[in-house]
């Protein structure tokens, strides 16, 4: 699966992020071959998905999953909670372009909480998915 | 994993139950996860580094669960769960290698907004000893 990331940005680490930092955008391809990977892991059903489109989770997967890249320091990390909303069906061959910020972070002694936000969208700017990941992150 | 391009004939109501989803999780499957979404962190499949946290060895994205979640939503509700569906979840306790995994929900409320109809539903994973593992709601558009 081809990805684009930020001009190789560097992954920004807990102490370098703020409430309302907007993390660059990142582009990736729903391939065919993308969701058969995907399909096999969360099915155990190898080969080409039933239908023209994407499994909205797996839109969901992708995106946190190119977003963590972003954020270093995850190693450990535990994931809490989470929020999704599916606002429209995604056909296979979708180019998704993913936003993300910081929503909360808060550190209470050796407690690191950070809430990032998700917004993925279309090749056409329609967004398809919102999404709230709340991380506590190893002290 | 069932086809959105099927859509379910949505009759729920209130008190229905949603049609459960049984997984075995691996580390092979967790593997397989880390590669598909892109998630490499080691607390899933670096057991070295995931004997050393609290959790004493690997355990499973909390998004795999949610693909399980989701696959049975979109059993119950089709293409109305893939546009449409929003869910708020917890992620109570791991799912480890060689658990079996319980997906269950219910349809708790149905609500008309503005002549549209949604179901509320709980939503909640257990592990093979009844420990809950997810727990949370969703919504989503019946008919």
């Amino acid at each position: 699966m081809e990805e684009k990331s930020p001009g190789n940005m560097p992954a920004r680490g807990f102490d370098q992020l703020v409430k309302g930092y907007e993390f660059s955008p990142v582009s990736y391809e729903l391939s065919k071959s993308a969701i058969s990977k995907y399909l096999e892991a969360v099915a155990g059903q190898g080969g080409y998905p039933s239908s023209d489109f994407v499994p909205p989770m797996c839109v969901a997967a992708r995106s946190l999953g190119v977003l963590s890249g972003l954020i270093s320091l995850l190693a450990g990390a535990i994931h809490t909670s989470q929020e999704l909303e599916f606002l429209k069906l995604v056909p296979v061959g979708t180019t998704i372009e993913c936003h993300g910020r910081v929503v909360q972070k808060l550190q209470r002694g050796r407690l690191r909480l950070l809430v990032i936000g998700l917004s993925t969208f279309n090749q056409d700017k329609e967004q398809v998915l919102a999404g709230k990941t709340t991380l506590v992150l190893p002290g | 994993m069932s086809s959105l391009g099927k859509q379910p004939k949505t009759k729920l109501k209130a008190g229905d139950t949603l049609p459960s989803v049984v997984k075995h999780v691996s580390q092979e499957k967790i593997n397989l996860y880390a590669e598909a979404s892109g998630d490499f962190n080691p607390i899933h499949i670096d057991e070295a580094f995931a004997r050393q946290t609290p959790f004493g060895g690997t355990v499973a994205h909390g998004m795999l669960c949610l693909a399980y979640v989701s696959e049975m939503m979109t059993a119950a509700f089709g293409r109305s769960w893939a546009a449409g569906g929003r869910l708020s979840v917890r992620f109570k306790a791991p799912a480890r290698p060689g658990d079996t995994i319980t997906i269950e929900g219910k349809v708790v409320s149905t609500v008309d907004e503005e002549g549209v109809v949604y179901a509320n539903c709980s939503l909640g994973a257990r592990n093979q000893k009844g420990e809950t593992v997810v727990v949370g709601e969703a919504k989503v558009k019946l008919g």
